[in-house]
């Protein structure tokens, strides 16, 4: 072997995980036996077994199947342990076969170093009042966030910075902590427990979710998920999370769902109209809500019951270049669409998309017209007004419409509550200036008449 | 010798429970690079060791089990590509389990690992786990596959032509990304 063949040997054997689970001789008796005798019996039937593809072996000679076959029963009961691991396998937690202690580097393609957390420069600026700004709104901090990635949780802000994962002090706007991070797509941070957890890829057979402590935003986690076909080429709100604690993950024609704690895959869910380009969960956890947008145009929606494993509706929104960033609240599924520069938010009524009203007058100019949920209210922002509605039925409960400089818009952000304010990304063009809004809305705003 | 169930039928041979709890996990990480995902790495080495199972006294006699089962997943991995069978819904695949202590590299690097795969055409692949992994000698991966070493040569060659470019990937093999 030459030096490049033995660094790539080097490659594969270190890189290669120890598997989850060995092959048992039980199980391999088992596939004699049922090879030879046909199917195998209750494969892919078994409750709460997933089905999988058939696929063919050597098999045995004819001399053998006969004298198999009827051993079948026996040997079943007789390698009963192996059977059941066999049985159980795709749905039961497999001991930890990713932590091999092997020394490891990153190959991320952006950020060489993704573990590293930095300290963030302690600043502060001070507030400035917005001429014409709605709600009170003050320049609190003039650090430049992408669209559609402020969310709050615990007391914190969180957003993406310009190649960064940040959490943010609303009291100062201060960056608190932050590490390296490139989103890969719009797809805000979600929070679970004292975890942050991201898409650090999305792309060919596999979603890559990276997780951070909330507080400091040191690596804490990672869970590669393997998508079922290709992800989604249109694909945002890929990653979403349930009140069970547990992240919804689209992952090709499936959406995947992952315990937090152990990166365990729990269950995996087919959707056999497409690969899903973004997923939401009702806030009482009984529906998944998948959006898919085919290569032939337009923008589909499943609404899946969790509990009886079942697509229980689905609906579509013919003509449109793009829809997804899925929010779901009691009421219904919020999303997007656009054409050509202008997007906006809809709002579908009991997730059909055929009774899907417009909310808020939506963003040019390229910038993004997202719905948060946050607070109890669903905020709409962009470029012209900045909304606030009602979770349960999309009413809208107050308006605020949006400055212009100079005939050039100005941007605000959907906003993410902290604390009785609203706090969102701006963008004034004319002016060369952004950065993070304080805003206190009126009390319709508050969620509590909503 | 050792039954399963006590029916003659299907005797468990000599020493294949040996072979399977020593070398089924090395046999598994070689499906893994080959399919991509550990369910169907798991069905491979199954449906090699099922092959294997009917001819293993012969087998022990060429003190070649390891081999002929390698050859058995490398063709049957073959005939699903062949065939599209990669095109088929693989379910029930298991995520990554969590890593710790560098958290995020393990997985990145799998990743890498794998996309980079993911260019090759089966063969090329085959031959790059056969060799580079397996550590198989060009004329043993030349049998495992039914061809001539001098197809294994051009195969390694190419397929070493396609990953030194795979992004990631490179970082990897001269490790300009800190261990």
């Amino acid at each position: 072997m030459n030096t490049e063949e033995q660094q790539l040997a080097d490659v594969l054997h270190r890189v290669t995980p120890e598997p989850p689970r060995r092959v048992t001789v039980e199980q391999v008796a088992y596939r004699l036996v049922s090879e030879s005798s046909g199917p195998r019996p209750g494969r892919g039937s078994r409750a709460g077994r997933e089905p999988r593809p058939r696929r063919g072996g050597p098999g045995l000679s004819r001399a053998w199947a006969p004298a198999l076959a009827a051993a079948a029963v026996v040997v079943i009961a007789g390698a009963s342990a192996g059977v059941a691991v066999l049985a159980s396998s795709h749905n039961s937690p497999s001991p930890s076969g990713g932590a091999s202690a092997s020394s490891s580097v990153s190959s991320a393609p952006v950020s060489s170093s993704p573990s590293g957390t930095q300290s963030p420069a302690q600043q502060t600026t001070p507030a400035t009042a917005i001429v014409g700004g709605p709600w009170g709104a003050e320049l609190i901090d003039r650090q430049a966030f992408t669209q559609g990635s402020l969310v709050s949780g615990d007391g914190s802000l969180y957003a993406y910075g310009t190649g960064t994962l940040d959490r943010i002090d609303p009291a100062t706007g201060a960056i608190a902590a932050t590490a390296r991070y490139n989103p890969p797509l719009p797809n805000p941070p979600v929070i679970v427990g004292n975890t942050v957890w991201v898409v650090w890829s999305n792309s060919g057979g596999n979603v890559v979710l990276h997780g951070y402590n909330a507080q400091t935003l040191a690596p804490a986690s990672s869970v590669l998920v393997p998508a079922t076909g290709r992800v989604s080429a249109s694909a945002s709100n890929v990653l979403s999370s349930g009140p069970d604690g547990h992240l919804y993950v689209a992952a090709g024609v499936s959406v995947v769902v992952i315990n937090p704690d152990n990166g365990q895959q729990i269950r995996r869910i087919y959707l056999t109209a497409g690969p899903a380009n973004s997923v939401a969960v009702s806030p009482d956890g009984g529906t998944l809500y998948a959006g898919l947008a085919p290569a032939s145009g337009g923008f589909k929606l499943l609404v899946y019951n969790l509990a009886s494993d079942t697509v229980v509706d689905e609906s579509a929104l013919p003509d449109t270049d793009s829809a997804g960033n899925l929010v779901a609240t009691s009421g219904g599924v919020w999303g997007t669409t656009g054409v050509g520069m202008s997007e906006w938010t809809w709002f579908a009524p009991g997730a059909d998309l055929t009774r899907a009203v417009r909310i808020g007058e939506g963003a040019g100019a390229g910038f993004a017209s997202l719905p948060s949920y946050s607070g109890g209210v669903v905020w709409v922002g962009g470029s012209h007004t900045l909304t606030c509605a009602s979770p349960a039925d999309g009413r809208i409960l107050d308006t605020a419409t949006l400055p212009t400089d100079h005939q050039v818009v100005e941007y605000f952000s959907s906003p993410a509550v902290v604390g009785g304010h609203a706090y969102s990304s701006y963008q004034d063009n004319a002016a060369q200036l952004s950065g993070l809004v304080r805003m206190t809305p009126p009390a319709a705003c508050s969620g509590l008449n909503s | 010798m050792d039954t399963l169930t006590g029916v003659e039928h299907l005797a468990e041979p000599d020493g294949f429970r040996d072979f399977v709890e020593a070398r089924s996990s090395a046999l598994l990480r070689s499906g893994w690079l080959l399919t991509g995902d550990w369910p169907s790495a798991e069905d491979l080495v199954q449906t090699a060791l099922a092959a294997a199972w009917p001819r293993w006294a012969s087998l022990r006699r060429q003190d070649a089990p390891e081999l002929y089962v390698r050859k058995i997943m490398v063709n049957t991995f073959l005939r699903w590509r062949q065939r599209r069978w990669n095109g088929e819904i693989a379910t029930g695949r298991l995520p990554e389990t969590q890593a710790y202590g560098d958290v995020f590299a393990q997985v990145d690097a799998r990743q890498s690992l794998l996309a980079a795969l993911d260019r090759l055409p089966a063969r090329q692949r085959a031959v790059v786990v056969l060799r580079y992994f397996a550590d198989q000698t060009e004329s043993q991966t030349a049998e495992a596959m039914g061809c001539s070493v001098g197809a294994v040569k051009s195969h390694a060659s190419k397929a070493l032509a396609r990953l030194r470019h795979a992004p990631g990937l490179a970082e990897l093999m001269t490790g300009e990304v800190a261990s």
